[in-house]
């Protein structure tokens, strides 16, 4: 059982590296065609959050006034840039496998493609609309100190749980198209279970404590301690990025077991 | 590793009919079921079929295997477990090597991508570097003819250029086993040329070549061995002509009007033909039928058709002066036929049919496909159907005044 777990582990990284030029392919086409297929074109990876930006302020700082630590603007909109890149990866993910039926049954090549293209663009887009954070903080005169060299580490944990749970989406989606509808609703809830928009530390209570168990909390807080609040992320996020590798590896181990049977179920 | 490229052990594949549950509602039963019994791989489900039983072959460097069978025999399934997009039920299937894979040839091509832009994505799908591609491109797409349209859009392209393009691009690969799923079906007769070409190129430079098609004589002219898959029973394989032969005899040899008692293609010795015969020589199709129908003035007809599907001749034993005949229900009838055959190379199905002499009425015809096969062996033409024996009269040396 050990050894053949460690040699999956193996044929499942040998494998990424062999079609890694599929996999730049793969994202360069899906990229290529929003271009091609939109006027936006990225324009929409920035567009989006400052909508919702735009939209969560009236509301926070006109009808129902929120204290928080930096203005609240730059607050909402570094907390749905981060979300933005973890719900639109995987609402694209869910259906990755199910909307190239032709590829999945007729050719054969690591499924884990995929959703981790699916991940690639989502960097893109996220790099993209980053720089209208950048703006943001230029803006409100707030300059990140040496915190920032945390923020190698709280991308790659917050890639690692993304990807970890875009292969278990899509793999999903695959055998129940359910999949696809309880997502919608699902994305929905966990963002207001996040603290994309408003702080979380002040919900106490057996709510609180379930709350707690989210795991993209931390993450997107970590964020902000690292870019706008000039801190180390706290210990929650420790245990959030052991979480991700936990999440990433069984999703991954799972998917590669099962995607032999995927062209019989697409 | 030793061995030839290409293994296919003991094969054993089923599937189920009909649609698995695709939702949640159909979860919950179906989970509820399997809890109380555990289910043999080995045992079929209701509900579940074999598309492949026992199904053994190999084949080796610079060896092409013609997969065939009627629709429905498990061809595509054989060739989808050899590029592992499906995985036996039981025994082994193994592919050693750089596999080219011409299935679909176009099936990674996005319609809103142009033609260059799909050469890269398509070329990574089938396992090549960018470097590579980028290093064939240029004659990737002199292959496919396609330059003036090569950034245009996908959709735009006809069936015929999406099929050129997707080869060219195949035929670019650098593959030690090529596996070919009747994808030349499309494109026009000089482009099918060039493809063909380009197949026996890759088998020559020793690649393992497993072919499934329809098209009899694309199988013929390619490979030297094939096998024969039919539903529900043993597969058939061996040399190319016997498996071909055993192909057409597998139409209808049984008649709800006639049986056929015995039939042979013999040449002038009298002896069943063995191996492929030279052009022009002469054969005779003897037979013995018993008519379990009783058919009055009737005539005899000799049909010989290319195996894919070229009518080369099709004629009436009354057209050339023969005398029809009257039968009773239970006797039996003789016939002898004797013909030239002055084909080129290629493997021939012979037809048989008895028909009302006195209207022509075509449809009381009995007709005994494939009561006969014979293979033509010849190099000397370049082309063609039909040995016309030319003789070439050419004088040179006569000035012309201008």
């Amino acid at each position: 059982m050990r050894a053949s777990l460690r040699s999956d582990l193996k044929e499942m990284l040998a494998e990424q590296f062999d079609y890694r030029e599929l996999l730049y392919q793969m994202t360069l086409r899906d990229l290529l065609l929003r271009y091609k297929q939109t006027v936006m074109g990225f324009g929409w990876a920035i567009f989006m959050p400052l909508v919702n930006t735009a939209v969560f302020s009236v509301i926070f700082t006109r009808v129902a006034p929120l204290p928080t630590p930096v203005p609240y603007p730059l607050f909402a909109f570094c907390g749905l840039w981060a979300w933005n890149f973890f719900a639109s990866t995987l609402r694209f993910s869910v259906s990755s496998l199910t909307s190239n039926t032709n590829l999945v049954a007729k050719v054969y090549f690591p499924r884990e493609i995929f959703p981790f293209s699916a991940v690639l663009v989502g960097v893109v887009d996220f790099v993209v609309s980053a720089t209208v954070l950048v703006a943001m903080m230029v803006w409100y005169g707030i300059v990140p100190g040496i915190s920032i060299l945390w923020l190698p580490v709280v991308i790659a944990v917050h890639i690692a749980f993304t990807a970890g749970v875009a292969l278990i989406v899509s793999m999903a989606n695959l055998f129940y198209r359910d999949v696809k509808y309880l997502f919608e609703v699902a994305i929905t809830v966990w963002m207001f279970a996040t603290s994309v928009v408003y702080p979380m530390d002040r919900i106490d209570g057996r709510l609180g404590a379930v709350l707690a168990l989210n795991p993209m909390t931390p993450i997107i807080d970590a964020y902000r301690n690292v870019l706008l609040l000039g801190e180390a992320p706290t210990p929650a996020f420790a245990a959030a990025a052991l979480l991700s590798v936990v999440v990433l590896t069984v999703g991954w181990l799972v998917f590669h077991r099962a995607e032999f049977s995927f062209a019989e179920n697409v | 590793m030793p061995g030839p490229p290409i293994v296919f052990d003991g094969v054993w594949k089923k599937f189920r009919r009909g649609e698995r549950h695709d939702s949640l509602r159909d979860l919950i039963p179906s989970y509820a079921k399997k809890l109380f019994s555990r289910p043999n791989e080995a045992d079929l489900q209701e509900s579940e079929f074999w598309a492949l039983r026992d199904v053994s072959f190999s084949v080796d460097h610079g060896e092409a295997l013609g997969v065939i069978g009627q629709n429905g025999s498990g061809k595509s399934t054989v060739l989808k477990l050899l590029t592992k997009i499906l995985r036996p039920t039981l025994g082994e299937s193994r592919v050693v090597g750089r596999v080219g894979a011409l299935i679909e040839i176009a099936a990674g091509f996005h319609q809103d991508l142009t033609g260059r832009e799909n050469v890269y994505l398509q070329g990574a799908i089938m396992g090549m570097r960018r470097s590579e591609i980028q290093r064939h491109f240029d004659a990737i797409v002199d292959f496919s003819g396609l330059e003036p349209f090569i950034d245009t859009p996908v959709k735009r392209y006809s069936s015929g250029m999406n099929a050129r393009l997707g080869f060219s691009i195949a035929a670019h690969l650098d593959p030690t086993v090529l596996l070919i799923d009747e994808v030349l079906a499309v494109g026009d007769v000089n482009f099918q040329q060039k493809c063909y070409e380009r197949l026996r190129e890759f088998r020559k430079s020793g690649a393992a070549i497993a072919f499934v098609s329809h098209n009899m004589q694309a199988v013929a002219n390619l490979c030297d061995k094939a096998i024969l898959l039919r539903p529900g029973e043993a597969p058939v394989s061996g040399p190319i002509s016997d498996v071909l032969a055993r192909y057409f005899r597998a139409f209808s040899l049984s008649n709800p009007h006639v049986q056929v008692l015995s039939a042979s293609l013999v040449d002038d010795s009298g002896l069943p033909l063995e191996r492929p015969v030279k052009p022009d020589t002469i054969l005779t199709l003897r037979g013995s039928l018993l008519c379990t129908t009783a058919f009055s003035n009737f005539g005899l007809s000799l049909r010989v058709v290319r195996a894919d599907g070229l009518v080369m001749f099709n004629g009436v034993s009354t057209s050339d002066q023969a005398a029809a005949h009257d039968i009773e229900a239970g006797e039996t009838l003789e016939f002898a036929i004797r013909f030239r055959a002055s084909l080129l190379r290629g493997t021939y199905r012979v037809d048989v049919s008895l028909f009302d002499a006195t209207a022509h009425r075509r449809w009381q015809e009995i007709v005994i496909d494939g009561i006969g096969t014979f293979a033509v062996d010849e190099t000397n033409r370049v082309a063609g159907c039909v040995e016309l024996a030319p003789t070439f009269d050419v004088t040179t040396g006569a000035a012309v005044a201008r």
